[in-house]
């Protein structure tokens, strides 16, 4: 299979995350990274099925693959922080949800994280700052979500 | 509990207390196309081995802590009542429909008199189990509604402004509802049907200290009005409309609601405390009834037995609507 039919195999694989077909998600993620190893985007898609799998160490791995080609990727280190925060590395999901919120202050689940960590580690005052951030986000696309529904 | 998602330490406490009291497991589960408010699928109201609370995917953050947090209220005061006394829900009977049924069906007939363009036949019949239905659906949740949300309110400080904007939302769409129905139910009708949620939303107001919690705006028409004083209206233009009417009503709803709901917020969690917030639902519940009217259109049932008639309600539709209309039905139209 060439290197061009990556973003198509991306595009399958999230369907079936939607579908909570995890699993099938998973053989074409691996097709794709084994395809094109430096595209982060696959890795960091990787990372959100293992994830929804509970395979937390390995999303943390593909993350860092992720990062690794682009450290600028604010999904990757989201997902991260995430991953972290369900094995309980409080201190190390905060840094990477901090980074994720820095890179793009739109994303409410890194805010969340944030709040959660923040929280962990005894900084409830802070957790609040990120907590209403998240909620103003939530708030936000459940506004747009509404609408689309009402569109529909 | 079952879950790979983020929860903040409040909410895994409400969900870990829960499992301990009602010595149950809950699972959560995140849906695409799951309802706003979320849904408590239980093992005491549903013939099922798991408590599940679904939510919509979309929410990832506080609003699914909410979700959580009422879902698991609701679960509670669920759970106490099949452990401590006997868990029962409004259900109904071929003759309780046939009851409802011709109540509607008289009442309509009044409305119909008056009006000019008159309902088709067909239309008529339909309308009337789709009431009976709805009101069923709408008592057997709104009762539970301020309990459930007192009670968050008072023990979750943190989910406050969370639920300060899902309060503002159900009350905008719940005062929405039936809104392209206005001219076809009986009057009598949507007028009860708003003055629940509209009592409930003043209880709200009340019992939960916020400015913005103006139940008054909720009302649909009051959009056409932004540039009039409230006073103004609802004593001069307004006086003969359904919505002045709602308002009416639910001042003498939210009166029945006061008394009822006296209740400490704040009490620690045991079964007791849950089981008395079942006991006073069940009362608030018939005391709602009993001003509507309504008393004998439904009936306290166990769960299942709401479940058996869902099942065979088609049939008690039919079989009301063909002894109200005796030969002069034909099966055509049932």
């Amino acid at each position: 299979m060439p290197v061009s039919e990556v973003p198509r195999l991306l595009k399958r694989a999230e369907l079936y995350v939607r579908q909570t077909k995890y699993r099938e998600a998973l053989v074409l993620y691996d097709e794709a990274i084994r395809l094109e190893p430096t595209n982060a985007e696959g890795w960091c898609q990787r990372a959100a099925a293992k994830i929804e799998m509970e395979r937390f160490s390995d999303a943390v791995a593909d993350c860092d693959q992720a990062l690794l080609l682009n450290p600028n990727y604010a999904d990757a280190w989201s997902k991260k922080g995430l991953a972290l925060y369900q094995l309980e590395q409080y201190v190390p999901a905060l840094a990477a949800a901090t980074r994720a919120a820095a890179l793009n202050a739109n994303d409410a689940t890194a805010w969340y994280v944030k709040g959660i960590c923040l929280e962990e580690t005894g900084k409830s005052e802070e957790s609040e700052i990120a907590y209403a951030k998240s909620l103003e986000l939530e708030i936000i696309l459940d506004i747009k979500e509404e609408k689309n529904r009402a569109w529909k | 509990m079952k879950t790979n998602m983020p929860l903040t330490k409040p909410i895994r406490k409400v969900i870990s207390e829960t499992e301990r009291l009602l010595d149950t497991e809950l699972t959560l589960l995140r849906k695409p196309d799951a309802a706003p408010g979320g849904t408590l699928i239980d093992v005491y109201t549903y013939n099922i081995d798991k408590n599940i609370i679904i939510f919509p995917a979309n929410y990832i953050g506080l609003l699914k802590d909410f979700v959580i947090a009422k879902q698991c209220t609701h679960l509670l005061i669920r759970g106490a009542a099949a452990k401590k006394s006997s868990y029962r829900v409004l259900s109904y009977t071929p003759d309780s429909v046939y009851r409802g049924l011709r109540q509607i069906y008289l009442d309509a007939l009044k409305d119909e008199a008056k009006k000019e363009k008159k309902l088709p036949v067909k239309k008529l019949l339909e309308m009337l189990f789709m009431l009976y239905r709805q009101f069923h659906e709408d008592i057997n949740e709104l009762p539970w509604n301020p309990i459930v949300n007192a009670r968050v309110y008072t023990r979750m400080e943190q989910l406050r402004k969370t639920q300060l904007y899902i309060l503002l939302k159900d009350g905008k769409q719940d005062m929405d509802e039936m809104i392209d129905m206005m001219e076809i139910v009986p009057r009598r009708y949507f007028v009860l049907d708003k003055s629940m949620f509209y009592a409930r939303d003043l209880y709200l107001a009340k019992t939960l200290p916020s400015d913005k919690l103006m139940p008054v705006v909720n009302i649909p028409q009051m959009k056409k009005f932004d540039h009039l004083e409230v006073k103004e209206m609802l004593t001069t233009r307004w006086t003969q409309t359904a919505w002045y009417q709602s308002k009416i009503f639910g001042d003498a709803m939210l009166t029945i609601m006061e008394k009822h709901l006296s209740v400490d917020w704040g009490a620690d969690m045991s079964l007791d405390y849950y089981a008395n917030l079942y006991d006073v639902g069940v009362n608030l519940t018939n005391d709602l009834l009993s001003y509507m009217t309504m008393k004998d259109w439904f009936i306290w049932e166990k769960p299942q037995h709401l479940l058996a008639a869902d099942q065979q309600a088609p049939e008690y539709e039919k079989a009301a609507l063909k002894k109200i209309f005796g030969d002069l039905i034909e099966d055509s139209l049932v």
